[in-house]
């Protein structure tokens, strides 16, 4: 008897899918067929831009591709770069705001709102826009194959509220998130993967509106990494500011301080800017040049790259500041790293390839496309959490120090950056007066040495200590990074081992009611975007069956008793008024009814075929 | 063997109350530590019972394999570094912590006075100035004084004095003069960081 396999019984979990939710582009990977894809869509490279175009007349908004058009027809109503805004403050992005062309307030625990077409929208809400695309364009990629469980990708030097909105984004988005990873510890994998390596390498990750660095040491596949430095506030978009600024100072003459001021026309500028740029990657020299019609404004020079790498040099050499900062914190020099790994669209600037090349004192790998490396190696991670695999594990750190503010504002350290995750540590409190059953305090995050200059992840409420005297009580409170990056607290009064409750008020981030009230209103207009998607393919359906109806009804109308023909007639009748009807089961009728009628006809039609095809003739040839 | 983890049955294990680091990776107390199979045995452990094996698992499992992850790495962080290491092993031995010895040796105080006195001088100052000059000289001095600190400490602490020795108050004074060390290089870390930034941007 031969032996058969039951895989079956070994329970295969459905693939997670890898997201890389960029400032510009968006991507999906997946595991297939044995190694990490991109997820295509008709012939498209994959990629979405993380754009959003929102129509004058409050139509739904607009994500990806079209949007870059209609940023030059109606550049305000669009919204550019909004990861840069997620689990931040208003006062964090200031100069910043012209990537969304829509008023800005602050709401409730300092989250931002922009107010778009009189409907206020966070952050969290439009990356959720961004990654529903994302996420519908993969099923589609997979032959509509429903996938909701997915891996999420993070700068590395994200902090706690950001990885929380970044969180949040997805599960408002309708994905169950598997894990949150760092973007080039993500990139490590997949290239790791794909020449298996063993040794140091230093990943240089470049984006749009981020910058890391990370030393990792791949050891018995186990990537583990050491150390990890970074700036959320440096990438590809600073770089057209540059660009921008020269247009600027070029125009001062031409253009009135109003128009400087201008959204729409800083946007045209932006986009032309970053087209420039990208000329000036493959060539010595590009036209930077804008047409702003409505203002019968033109602008044209000539700049080569040389000038360009003059503007750029600052930037780059920032850059270096990090790295030099993640060698020390992992306790190596250059000649120490093995491999060099480019990630993020940034690292194709000639000028960036150049500095990092001279600063490691070796040629950078730049095999993986920068822009799908990450997306490719957050579904290994996928594919790791599926239990694909066993053969590779990702061992992370917490890129920012854990602390707590003390009573003269100072900062005492709890976790220390670039310690393992998940890691813990435990804090022991005690009262200050009789029978206080509260103590309240800020968790912050960040390196330096008063609370007031780390970002605060929020005001944390112990409650429930029993009352006793002051001092008697000992409350353990327990900080843990899971491996996501991101902290959880628990305490317990140790005297009576009551477990004290812990509310978290959380900076620039939602709570989880929060989520659950706006996750059900997003059912509910899911419903109705559902019904109007459904409502447009049966009208496509219908006006498809008509056509096709009335091409053959002549030449079969003979074949057909006077009863059928009335009946397709009545429904012909009915589709042709459908166009104007919007109720999803009203037009579900008429389509059906249209089938219904017709069935006659496509009997006679299918013996036609028959007689045809043995006449060795297809209906086609036959009905010309 | 590492009590978080029966490799024959595949069990994950609640960490033991009052966990030892030496204890968690399989190993005895001891000063003496072989680094490059510390390392191999971490990410064995590490491999067996990380989160990541887990996601598909029970709430409860997977809570496990989070916390027996945590508590491995804070041992390995404590077993990885010499001076973390001494520093447990002279508590565990019942000898004084920072805060009951706060004594350095003798001869030290005179030195720490004099580099203070090079790094007020080199903080602020232009880049490739003397004074900074004299800092990135002072750490490289410094280097060399922490690495034989550090191996006075180890030769005391082999084989472990018993409990209460004098011995383990030498040591502590030893790892007092550690942590002098440490931050003054710290601090020169920053100087040399800041120095390099400065001067190529400008």
């Amino acid at each position: 008897m031969p032996f058969i396999e039951l895989n079956v019984l070994n329970n295969a979990a459905d693939p997670i899918l890898g997201i890389d939710l960029g400032t510009t582009n968006s991507l999906a990977a997946i595991w297939r067929d044995g190694r990490p894809q991109v997820l295509r869509h008709e012939g498209n490279d994959g990629r979405v831009p993380s754009a959003l175009y929102f129509p004058e007349n409050g139509d739904k908004p607009i994500v990806g591709q079209k949007v870059r058009e209609q940023a030059l027809v109606d550049p305000r109503g669009t919204v550019f770069s909004i990861k840069r805004f997620m689990g931040r403050g208003l006062a964090d992005m200031e100069g910043e705001l012209s990537s969304v062309q829509f008023p800005a307030k602050e709401g409730e625990h300092g989250l931002i709102q922009f107010d778009i077409r009189g409907r206020l929208y966070t952050p969290q809400e439009l990356s959720a826009l961004i990654l529903m695309r994302v996420h519908d364009l993969a099923c589609n990629a997979l032959g509509g194959q429903h996938l909701n469980r997915a891996v999420i990708t993070v700068p590395a030097y994200f902090d706690d509220s950001q990885r929380q909105a970044t969180r949040d984004a997805a599960r408002l988005a309708g994905l169950q998130v598997e894990r949150i990873i760092n973007e080039p510890t993500a990139a490590s994998l997949a290239y790791g993967l794909d020449q298996k390596k063993e040794g140091t390498i230093a990943v240089y990750d470049l984006g749009g509106g981020t910058f890391d660095v990370s030393i990792l040491s791949i050891e018995d596949g186990v990537f583990r990494v050491l150390s990890t430095s970074g700036d959320t506030h440096l990438g590809g978009d600073d770089f057209d500011r540059l660009l921008v600024g020269l247009a600027l100072e070029d125009l001062r003459s031409k253009v009135d301080a109003e128009t400087a001021r201008d959204p729409a026309f800083l946007q045209a500028l932006r986009l032309a800017a970053e087209r420039t740029k990208m000329e000036l990657s493959s060539r010595l020299e590009a036209e930077y040049h804008l047409v702003v019609p409505e203002s019968d404004l033109r602008y044209h020079r000539e700049i080569r790259r040389s000038e360009f790498d003059a503007l750029a040099g600052p930037l780059v050499e920032r850059t270096l500041d990090a790295c030099r900062r993640a060698m020390s914190d992992a306790g190596l020099e250059a000649k120490d790293i093995d491999e060099v790994v480019l990630v993020g669209g940034s690292t194709r600037i000639p000028l960036v390839r150049q500095t990092v090349e001279e600063f490691f004192g070796r040629k950078p790998h730049s095999e993986l496309n920068p822009d799908e490396v990450v997306a490719l190696g957050a579904a290994v991670q996928g594919h790791i959490l599926a239990g694909g695999t066993r053969d590779i594990l990702l061992m992370d750190v917490v890129s920012l120090s854990l602390g707590l503010e003390t009573v003269g504002g100072g900062v005492d350290k709890v976790i220390l950056r670039n310690s393992p995750i998940p890691c813990q540590a435990t804090e022991t409190y005690t009262t200050n007066v009789d029978n206080q059953t509260g103590i309240e305090f800020n968790v912050v995050q960040g390196e330096r040495e008063l609370a007031g200059d780390c970002r605060s992840l929020g005001k944390f409420e112990l409650e429930g200590i029993p009352p006793m005297p002051a001092g008697m009580a000992r409350v353990a409170a327990r900080f843990q990074i899971d491996a996501n990056g991101m902290l959880s607290v628990t305490a317990k009064e140790q005297s009576t081992g009551t477990t004290a409750k812990i509310d978290v008020e959380p900076m620039h981030g939602l709570t989880d009611d929060e989520v659950e009230t706006m996750l059900k209103a997003s059912y509910d207009n899911a419903q109705d975007d559902f019904d109007r998607r459904r409502v447009a393919d049966l009208k496509v359906e219908i006006d498809r069956m008509a056509r096709a109806t009335r091409a053959h009804l002549d030449e079969a109308r003979p074949k057909l008793d006077p009863e059928t023909l009335e009946d397709i007639d009545e429904a012909l009748t009915a589709a042709d008024a459908a166009a104007s009807v919007n109720d999803p089961d009203a037009i579900q009728k008429v389509r059906d009814e249209l089938e219904r009628a017709t069935l006659p006809l496509a009997a006679v039609l299918m013996d036609e075929v028959a007689k045809q095809a043995v006449a060795g003739k297809t209906l086609e040839e036959a009905s010309e | 063997m590492s009590p978080l983890f029966c490799a024959a049955c595949s069990t994950l294990f609640a960490p033991p109350e009052d966990a030892d680091p030496f204890a968690l990776l399989g190993l005895e107390p001891a000063i003496a530590v072989d680094a490059g199979a510390l390392r191999k045995e971490l990410l064995r452990l590490q491999r067996a019972m990380h989160p990541d094996f887990f996601a598909g698992a029970a709430d409860e499992t997977r809570a496990l394999a989070e916390r027996n992850t945590a508590e491995l790495n804070a041992a390995y962080e404590v077993l990885e570094d010499e001076v973390r290491r001494a520093d447990w092993l002279v508590k565990r031995q019942g000898g004084p912590d920072e805060n009951e010895e706060r004594q350095m040796p003798q001869a030290f105080l005179m030195e720490v006075m004099e580099w203070n006195e090079t790094l007020e001088e080199a903080r602020g100052s232009e880049p490739s100035s003397s004074a900074r000059e004299a800092a990135l000289e002072l750490g490289r001095e410094l280097d060399t004084e922490r690495e034989s600190l550090v191996r006075s400490v180890a030769e005391l602490l082999d084989p472990l004095p018993n409990t209460g020795s004098d011995v383990l108050v030498e040591a502590r004074r030893r790892l007092n003069a550690v942590r002098y060390v440490d931050r003054a290089l710290r601090q020169i870390e920053e100087i040399r960081l800041e120095c390099r930034s400065s001067s190529s941007t400008s």
